[in-house]
């Protein structure tokens, strides 16, 4: 079977600096899979080569074993894949049952229709109101997004990722900046609709990845040192050393 | 929370509020067929005709600022191209005597105008923002300019004229009168309306709002942002092409003036007045706007001056325009307080009304004494004739500019609560 | 050979007048994000400002004072006007400059009337300094251009020699940054706006007595500003200075130029109808340069966008 996700090689340099010094990763259908590192690794960098919000130097990036060179974001969404951001990414001034309303519209193959009324669809109109509620917005459903909650907005914008009905859903640090009541209801949620998924995410907090991750990821400097099931990870000796800067040390 | 209705209003499809959703535009169909019975007079019927045009352009204006999030400087490019071809059409019809009838005149305006949309679009909504603005400038003064040297399609200086007498009589309407011309605007302003409204209901338009809002997250929903924003772009120059057309038949000329960059500067001034956050906010600007231009350049050469200080002012005050003032008061509505609202209105608004007439008298004696012929001292203002050169007026005036603005400005406060 | 050195000299005067407008819009982008529909407004009152002054002091006094004048007034509109629309957003800000320029137009028809004022060089400087050919070049001319270089010169040495310039060009990247080391970056943009109107102002009392003085002068100029500055690159002043030379010569030589575009059609084998007037292509044979000359600005920046959206110089996005 083909993995959902597979990175060969990749490779990106910032002018002189190489931000990711050759990513390989394989990440299979249905798979939980977390990103960690510390500060700096390179995390961020390597979800925007993924998506296609920047072009990598070499490698390549196969999403079901399709290459995705020189796609744009809107073609790579359209093949299955999905992702939030790090920085809350919302409609600030729509509402919030238009926001889940437009990010369901390209699945449901309404495209650039402009004969066809939104409004005039109940599946369409049922669809908004199931997502809404399982990620527990329906009572804000009229208001301006841009007026909820940073918790609420996060979890819109979850809500908005996996609107579409991609199959790889892509998070970026969902729980940033979040009390912990807020962290667990956002680790729940995510939980709940990515189930028959294949998630990847990047996190900074430990007790989200471990009781979600299947299997973690640690990137540091630009490279994978382990991909491995938590316990392994947790166990491993060299992402112990990465996170308490030993390895700096041995280097010099 | 106050003001937001239960969810099962938000999310219940259209045909369930079919009524309460159709009621304007049925009440907007019942007012525009009283109104010339109404104003008889014909000086009334133009400026209803003007404002429907003024509607129909303002609105397609707003597909691209308000829900697009495209600003654009050259807008009336596509409003007079639309026109310029249609009065072709028009003497085409005359020399030739084509069984067409006028009604379907402002299809082939809107066609013609969706075509350079669609040109011009191509490479303009690659980017919103300064790129869009700047190239929306640069095609609104070439095509100014071209329309002084393409002689053969714009008529240089002079313009094209026509007469829309020669089409095929539409059951004896003959589109001698005004009035019968009124009818037809006003067929038209509902149709492009309706059409404009439901455009933001399908998913481009609905698409166009992301854009606006946050174009890279849009990419990620599926959409091409260039896309939404091209599609959004050819509609609005389609009405405009219609407006353009409806501007041939009232007026049976068009000149450089009906797409230089003056009329479009107008109508993003219009729109922005109105307020470009409602739909219905272009609508407001455009009546409001048409009204006070004909009104007040009757009575004052100063018009201009107040209307460009109202619309600073506008801008400084209220970001949202007339219909976001508006809207401001819906929640209070829903309470069913607006009654609490009257007293503080009427102490703040009655002083400020009162102040503002006061200094625009005294502008109006400053320009007097400034700008009239040397000996002409007698001035009318507000139905009373007096000699500007003497200080009485001049103390009425003042006194009542400052006792109106410092009793506003003393209310004003318990307003805000 | 007489025309092209005559037709250098008059695209350099051109060309400088443009840049002393396009210099200040362009730093107030750059620093702000404002593009300032109503700059060339501001043009204009420093040649109302100095003519007024001109009527009791003279004209040399008002080149001295209508400048500071149009700077301060520019900095009050910043402080109370932009200030308060910032808070709205990027599109109400470029309204508001817009119906800046708008109410600027009427507030100048309001106090000066529609007609062009009387406003002269000073007498000093009205003689021939020098003659190419049978054409004289007026001395005014020739100080303008000096004082407009003298401008330049003087802009690019507080920007990269001084403290001030360092502290501005520092904020125009990192305007947190500088904040947060102290540095009053508001007061810095008021101050940079009131700079950037001053000079147009300078502009103005320039321009005023050679180009006339009258409420439509600011739309002249209005549009082609922004072309300048937008070719030359959003925020480069070099790109400001290349770009409104550049616009300069090329509108001057296409003025004055006889080219027909017959010849061109006749040189690639075509004959021109018989029929002219009625022939729906005569506009195209008897189109000449100097005709299409205001428009070819216009269509470098539409190419320039499409091309190289960030100008000829300019490092960022448009």
């Amino acid at each position: 079977m083909t993995p959902a996700l597979q990175l060969d090689g990749l490779h990106k340099r910032f002018g002189k600096t190489e931000i990711i010094r050759g990513v390989d990763l394989s990440i299979a259908a249905g798979e939980r899979h977390a990103i960690i590192g510390p500060n700096g690794a390179g995390k961020s960098t390597l979800f925007n080569l993924i998506t296609g919000r920047f072009p990598c130097t070499s490698g390549t990036v196969r999403l079901h074993g399709h290459d995705l060179a020189g796609k744009a974001p809107y073609q790579i969404n359209r093949m299955g894949l999905s992702r939030s951001f790090q920085i809350t990414n919302i409609f600030p001034r729509m509402s919030v049952f238009e926001n889940i309303r437009c990010s369901l519209l390209w699945s449901q193959g309404y495209k650039y229709s402009f004969w066809n009324m939104v409004g005039r669809s109940p599946e369409l109109t049922s669809k908004t109101m199931e997502l809404l509620e399982q990620i527990n917005l329906t009572s804000r459903a009229e208001l301006p997004a841009g007026v909820l909650s940073y918790a609420e907005q996060r979890a819109l914008e979850i809500g908005i990722t996996i609107a579409g009905g991609a199959d790889v859903i892509m998070l970026d640090e969902p729980t940033a900046g979040m009390s912990h009541s807020e962290t667990d209801y956002i680790v729940d949620l995510i939980r709940k609709v990515t189930q028959d998924k294949t998630l990847v995410m990047v996190e900074h907090d430990m007790g989200v990845v471990f009781g979600l991750a299947d299997r973690i990821s640690v990137l540091v400097y630009g490279e994978i040192i382990a991909t491995a099931p938590p316990e392994e990870v947790r166990a491993n000796p060299k992402v112990q050393e990465a996170y308490l800067g030993a390895a700096l040390q041995a280097e010099h | 929370m106050t003001g937001i209705p239960d969810s099962s209003s938000a999310v219940s499809p259209a045909n369930g509020n079919a009524l309460r959703s159709s009621l304007p535009w049925i009440v907007a169909v019942v007012v525009l067929l009283v109104l010339p019975q109404v104003f008889q007079a014909n000086s009334a019927i133009t400026i209803l005709n003007q404002m429907m045009i003024t509607i129909i352009f303002a609105l397609s204006y707003n597909m691209l600022l308000g829900q697009g999030g495209m600003l654009s400087f050259g807008h009336a490019v596509y409003m007079g191209v639309g026109g310029f071809f249609c009065m072709h059409v028009m003497n085409l019809v005359e020399a030739n005597e084509l069984p067409i009838w006028l009604h379907v005149l402002p299809i082939f305006g809107g066609l013609f105008s969706l075509g350079l949309a669609t040109i011009v679009g191509s490479f303009s909504t690659r980017k919103a923002g300064t790129v869009f603005a700047m190239i929306s400038l640069g095609i609104g003064e070439l095509v100014a300019a071209c329309s002084l040297i393409i002689i053969v399609f714009f008529g240089g200086e002079e313009g094209i004229s026509g007469d829309r007498t020669y089409f095929k009589p539409f059951f004896g309407v003959k589109f001698l009168q005004q009035n019968e011309v009124y009818y037809l605007i006003a067929f038209w302003t509902i149709v492009s309306a309706l059409l404009m409204y439901l455009f933001s209901r399908t998913p481009v338009g609905r698409m166009a709002n992301a854009v606006r809002d946050n174009p890279e997250r849009a990419e990620f929903l599926g959409y091409s942002a260039r896309w939404v924003r091209y599609f959004s772009f050819c509609g609005a120059g389609f009405f405009a092409g219609i407006a353009g057309a409806l501007v041939a038949i009232n007026f049976e000329i068009l000149t450089e003036t009906d797409l230089n960059l003056g009329k479009s500067g107008m109508i993003l001034l219009i729109t922005f007045l109105g307020g470009t956050g409602f739909f219905f906010g272009p609508i407001i600007g455009a009546i409001v706007f048409t009204l006070l231009q004909s009104v007040l350049s009757l009575q004052t050469e100063l018009w201009q001056l107040y209307v460009g200080a109202l619309f600073v002012a506008t801008v400084m005050f209220f970001p949202g325009g007339l219909a976001g003032l508006l809207m401001m008061h819906q929640p209070a509505m829903r309470l069913g307080n607006l009654g609490l609202l009257v007293v503080p209105y009427v102490n703040t608004l009655i002083p400020a009304a009162i102040g503002a007439l006061g200094l625009a008298g005294l502008m109006e004696m400053l320009f007097h004494v400034r700008h009239a012929a040397v000996g002409d001292i007698e001035m009318r203002l507000f139905w009373i004739t007096f000699d500007s050169h003497t200080i009485l007026p001049w103390v009425i005036a003042i006194a009542t500019m400052i006792t109106g603005f410092w009793l506003a400005y003393r209310n004003a406060p318990k307003l805000r609560e | 050979m007489d025309l092209v050195a005559i037709n250098l000299i008059d695209g350099l005067f051109y060309g400088l007048l443009l840049f002393m407008l396009s210099a200040g819009l362009t730093l107030i982008f750059s620093m702000m994000g404002i593009l300032n529909f109503a700059h060339a407004s501001f043009y204009m009152l420093g040649a109302y400002f100095a003519y007024q002054i001109s009527l009791y002091l003279g004209f040399w006094a008002g080149l001295l004072i209508a400048p500071p004048l149009v700077g301060v007034l520019g900095a009050l509109i910043e402080r109370y006007g932009l200030r308060r629309v910032h808070q709205f957003g990027h599109v109400p800000e470029l309204v508001f400059t817009f119906g800046l320029a708008w109410l600027i137009e009427e507030v100048v028809k309001f106090i000066w009337g529609n007609n062009m004022m009387a406003y002269q060089e000073p007498e000093i400087l009205k003689f021939a300094l020098f003659h190419i050919g049978s054409n004289s070049i007026q001395a005014y001319k020739v100080f303008m251009i000096f004082t407009s270089m003298a401008i330049f010169i003087g802009l690019l040495f507080i920007l990269t020699r001084t403290r001030i310039g360092l502290i501005i060009q520092a904020a125009l990247s990192y305007p947190k940054t500088v904040e947060a080391l102290g540095h009053n970056v508001p007061l810095i943009f008021m101050g940079v706006f009131g700079v950037g109107t001053a000079l147009a102002g300078v502009a103005g009392v320039l321009a005023g007595p050679s180009l006339g003085t009258f409420p439509g002068m600011a739309v002249v100029l209005g549009s082609i500003v922004f072309v300048t500055i937008v070719i030359g690159g959003l925020g480069s002043l070099w790109g400001a200075l290349i770009a409104s030379l550049l616009i300069g010569w090329m509108t001057t030589a296409a003025a004055s130029s006889s080219f027909q575009f017959a010849t061109l059609l006749e040189f690639f084998g075509m004959t021109p109808p018989a029929d002219l007037d009625e022939s729906y292509l005569r506009d195209l044979w008897t189109l000449s340069l100097p005709q299409i000359g205001p428009i070819l600005p216009y269509i470098f920046m539409i190419l320039i966008l499409v091309l190289r959206p960030y100008g000829l110089f300019g490092k960022r996005d448009a």
